[in-house]
């Protein structure tokens, strides 16, 4: 089984917009997957609604495309009735945030043994562009043209409080430390949650002003901070310089997990 | 190996123009098949894969491969060599 086999053929090129980072994402996964080599009839991917959640359906494994929102919790029904099933969530940031919030947190909180990879693009980008609880301040979109005026969620900061035993957060830019990132959250036994932010060139880019999606991906290789960085930087009393964001490994721990086989 | 982008599948996003470290891929002029813009390749036998994925028995670099959005950059076999007639100019 090859990393090219784990794609479905027929299904592409898929319909992303050019330049969308979600097909980075799916690339990341998939060869992460295939690096621990899965059985493909042991893998499952389970997909909400939206721009991330078409990725399940390009993948040559079983998938199921659920409501918005609920991937988690059809997620936690198939690792409940299989075990021995790996089981992938694709979610988008309105999926995961704002429309499956309590799922969340809650598989959180249960620690099943899923990986949930979260395609932050800091915006609804398949509805037309709205703002999602995860759009910084200050963007514009669709519902927010004087510029968003909410605190966007943290959505890592929330996974560790819920008791997740593994988060980590990267971009699309940085795609080996992802595939690294996702590779450890497949082996860690209880929930593995994996923040990826994603360009949108399409519905967020074209309101502020990073039109091209290499301006983007510039964007994030500016503003992207590693966490060891930043750590240090908070013991000197320096604080995040704004527009900036960290990245890396939050949590990695070993809290009791529900839905593992006992050998 | 040989390097290729699939015309079939590229979008023209130009992501793979700015993390190739060889600048090997470079924003094209002429529309493909399909009417997107899809780069050109400058002098692809620079490509570290290309080269060396053979001696070291496993894939090298592959940030183009990686980033790629429309999974439209591999790598081929190619053909053994053959030799060419070369004209030289004194």
């Amino acid at each position: 089984m090859t990393l090219e086999d784990w794609y479905r053929q027929d299904r592409l090129p898929h319909i992303y917009c050019a330049g969308c980072g979600n097909g980075t994402i799916l690339n990341a996964t998939l060869r992460a997957v295939d690096a621990l080599g899965y059985d493909i009839n042991e893998t499952t991917f389970v997909s909400g609604i939206g721009c991330s959640s078409r990725a399940g359906g390009y993948t040559s494994a079983d998938s199921l495309h659920t409501t918005h929102g609920r991937a988690l919790a059809f997620a936690t029904g198939v690792k409940l009735v299989k075990p021995k099933q790996h089981v992938i969530v694709f979610t988008g940031d309105g999926d995961c945030s704002a429309i499956g919030g309590n799922h969340f947190i809650h598989a959180c909180r249960r620690n099943i043994d899923l990986t949930v990879i979260c395609m932050n693009n800091n915006i609804y980008g398949m509805t037309g562009g709205q703002g999602s609880p995860c759009t910084p301040k200050g963007s514009i979109t669709t519902t927010t043209p004087y510029g968003m005026q909410e605190q966007p969620f943290d959505l890592c900061k929330l996974a560790e409080a819920a008791g997740a035993n593994y988060v980590a957060r990267w971009t699309s830019f940085h795609v080996k430390e992802l595939t690294e990132a996702i590779r450890v959250g497949l082996e860690t036994p209880g929930l593995a949650f994996i923040e990826v932010l994603a360009q949108c060139p399409t519905a967020y880019g074209n309101k502020n002003k990073l039109r091209q999606p290499t301006q983007m991906i510039e964007m994030f290789k500016n503003n992207a901070v590693k966490k060891a960085k930043a750590d240090r930087d908070a013991a000197a009393g320096i604080p995040l310089e704004p527009g900036k964001f960290i990245v890396g490994e939050f949590v990695r721990r070993a809290n009791p997990p529900m839905g593992v086989v006992k050998e | 190996m040989k390097l290729v982008i699939n015309e079939h599948r590229c979008k023209g996003c130009n992501l793979c123009t700015m993390v190739c470290p060889y600048r090997i891929f470079q924003e094209g002029s002429k529309p493909g098949i399909r009417g997107y813009v899809i780069p050109v390749l400058d002098r692809p036998e620079r490509c570290t894969n290309c080269r060396l994925q053979k001696v070291y028995g496993r894939q090298l670099c592959g940030m183009c491969q990686m980033i790629c959005p429309d999974q439209a950059i591999s790598w081929v076999e190619e053909k053994p060599f053959e030799p060419k007639k070369v004209e030289i100019e004194y």
